[in-house]
């Protein structure tokens, strides 16, 4: 009857199924992995200066473009990078210099891509599908509480279980990462807001931000982007009423996401297509927005659009439609 | 005459152009036990996912305490404990844990009852085990306890005799009788199972193809079939046969040593019989008008198609 019990019933759900320990186990192993790799990786290229290194880095991208061999979306990266390496040289910044904190950052920024839409997708796929699969989905929907209500409970649960999975993501990234490259350095300033305005690199945009802000930030951005995942995820699985199909269906979405940019960079509508939003975090704090005229404010827009649109339809349908399982 | 707690008014249903459900009508009484007898894809599961409101009907309506479903769903429900098709819970939790999940969706209080049904349905002592572990007997009964948390006026139980063996399902028609008799509560009992329904049922519907062929007490159904048959205990038995069958097919049954002969006779003729079976010598010990068996009497109105 209460709303709080209800949320409370759906999170016992998902807290005793074994997908809540799977995921668990998946960001606490996929996080060592990368740490490890990563601090051998810096073990190895690490040991010059880095002035000399970052010098390296910018005379290599120069000889790739004069080599003019590059696709020209590659090679609008390449000069934003030239300059954002220029830049931070000049202020005699390193660029990869990295701290716990630092690490726990940058973890948001690349498992925006794939890594926390596919644990949303895990949580959100089968949280009315199961209950259509195990046929308990016969007594939820026989008791004395409307279709809407429970369904709104299951976006709650669903809700609280993504942000506690970005929170545990982003604890676990700095945890682990403070093992590898030391806690301290949450107060140092980053340099945020590079942003291609086209060919050209725009100085004006950049500002320098404590390291804790925009962290806070880019977790944010990547919360919000889950939850839009989440959203979409649930109507999927509303609408296939099996966790395999509906899985498959919103994984399949996520790799074409990711591969869409790169193989047809010319297709501009493909920014109104919620997968290409997903990174909200790089669009924020760093790379350019892969598709031209792409900005952050306009990925929030039509990822929250997407999102209203996929909960609306999932309601509609989820109440209206018979149960024949 | 006892208040309606559960009505089917005119329920039809279409699946695409096959009609499932046509024209469905019943009234389900205060403290009664009301069964639902049809062959598998007669439409009883259809029905029951319209009485509680899984789906909507093409036409028709269900009324539980007079109160609409299709505009008063929650209000409606809260009189209703249901099973369809078949005692799904939830797998992976205890059987304690389910209790407590779906009182959570119930006016408060209702899971202080929890420790009484588990001992009503003998479950008691595996309550706190993973209803993985639960047999299908165990699992219905939980399903049972699960739909009286809410301490309903109408049980709505589909086949709950389905995949038991013969104690189980002893257990859920002794169960089903106390709740009617000692609590009050209406049943609603769906099968396929003649026999279930002859003993756990007051009144019932015959649904064949997606129509009701009658509706009625159990008694009053066995008796249509009834009315010509004797059973007479008499010897010498086959003198006694040759003489009943001059007023209908008689034979008997295990030869002279029981003196058993089934005949046919027409009820206004009985008398007469008798005094023949007098007049020819032969002793009568009993007469008898037996029930004939529910498969007889759906035999009888679906024209022989058999269940």
């Amino acid at each position: 009857m209460r709303f709080p019990g209800l949320v409370e019933n759906e999170i016992l759900k998902i807290a005793r199924q074994r997908r809540f320990r799977v995921v668990v186990l998946i960001l606490m192993a996929l996080i060592g992995l990368i740490v490890f790799a990563q601090s051998r990786g810096r073990d190895r290229f690490m040991k010059k200066d880095w002035r000399v290194e970052t010098q390296e880095r910018m005379a290599n991208i120069q000889n790739w473009l004069r080599g003019g061999r590059m696709p020209a979306s590659s090679q609008r990266w390449a000069r934003f990078e030239l300059q954002r390496l220029q830049y931070h040289l000049e202020r005699d910044i390193n660029p990869d210099a990295i701290s716990g904190p630092l690490f726990a950052r940058a973890f948001a920024n690349a498992s925006s891509y794939l890594l926390l839409p596919l644990l949303a997708i895990v949580f959100a796929s089968d949280i009315v599908s199961a209950e259509f699969q195990q046929g308990t989905i016969k007594l939820l929907l026989t008791r004395p509480v409307g279709r809407a209500r429970v369904l709104a409970s299951k976006l709650a649960a669903l809700m609280l279980a993504i942000t506690l999975t970005v929170l545990f993501g982003g604890i676990v990234a700095y945890l682990f990462g403070g093992v590898a490259y030391g806690y301290a350095g949450w107060g140092a300033p980053v340099l945020t807001g590079f942003r291609a305005g086209g060919e050209t690199f725009d100085p004006t945009a950049v500002r320098s931000i404590v390291l804790w802000k925009e962290t806070v930030l880019v977790y944010g951005l990547a919360w919000f982007a889950m939850l839009c995942v989440g959203a979409i995820a649930l109507l999927t699985s509303v609408l296939l009423r099996s966790t395999a199909a509906s899985m498959g269906t919103m994984v399949a979405a996520l790799i074409a996401g990711s591969i869409l940019p790169r193989l047809a960079p010319s297709w501009e509508s493909q920014k109104f297509l919620f997968v290409t939003n997903l990174p909200l975090p790089d669009y924020y704090s760093g790379s350019p927005p892969p598709i031209p005229g792409l900005t952050i404010g306009l990925a929030v827009a039509v990822l929250a659009a997407w999102a209203a649109a996929a909960l609306a339809v999932a309601f509609a349908v989820f109440v209206r439609r018979d149960v024949l399982a | 005459m006892p208040e309606t707690v559960l009505s089917a008014e005119n329920l039809t249903k279409r699946f695409g152009k096959r009609e499932a459900v046509s024209d469905v009508s019943f009234d389900v009484l205060a403290g009664e036990v009301f069964g639902f007898l049809g062959p598998n894809g007669a439409g009883k599961t259809t029905t029951i996912r319209m009485l509680v409101g899984l789906a909507r009907p093409d036409r028709g309506r269900v009324r539980i305490r007079g109160l609409d479903l299709a505009h008063d769903f929650v209000r409606a429900m809260a009189h209703v404990g249901c099973i369809v098709e078949s005692p799904d819970l939830y797998r992976y939790l205890t059987g304690r844990e389910n209790l407590v999940h779906f009182a959570r969706m119930l006016p408060a209080g209702a899971a202080e009852r929890i420790p009484e049904l588990a001992r009503m349905v003998a479950l008691s002592e595996r309550l706190d085990d993973k209803v993985a572990t639960y047999s299908l007997g165990m699992r219905q009964r939980l399903g049972i306890a699960q739909a009286l948390l809410g301490n309903p006026d109408v049980l709505i139980l589909d086949e709950p005799a389905n995949g038991l063996d013969p104690a189980g399902i002893r257990e859920i028609r002794e169960l089903v009788r106390y709740l009617a008799a000692e609590r009050g509560i209406s049943v609603f009992v769906s099968s396929h199972l003649l026999s279930e329904i002859e003993l756990m049922c007051d009144r019932v519907a015959i649904i064949h193809r997606g129509k009701t062929l009658a509706t009625g007490p159990v008694r009053e159904l066995l008796a249509r079939l009834a009315s010509d048959r004797v059973r007479v205990r008499a010897r010498p038995a086959a003198r006694a046969a040759e003489v009943l069958s001059a007023f209908g097919p008689a034979e008997t049954e295990a030869g002279d040593a029981e003196g058993i002969v089934d005949a046919r006779v027409d009820v206004e003729r009985v008398p007469e019989a008798l005094r023949a079976l007098l007049e020819a010598g032969c002793d009568v010990y009993a007469v008898d008008r037996p029930l004939p068996s529910l498969e007889e009497v759906f035999l009888d109105i679906t024209g022989g198609e058999t269940v």
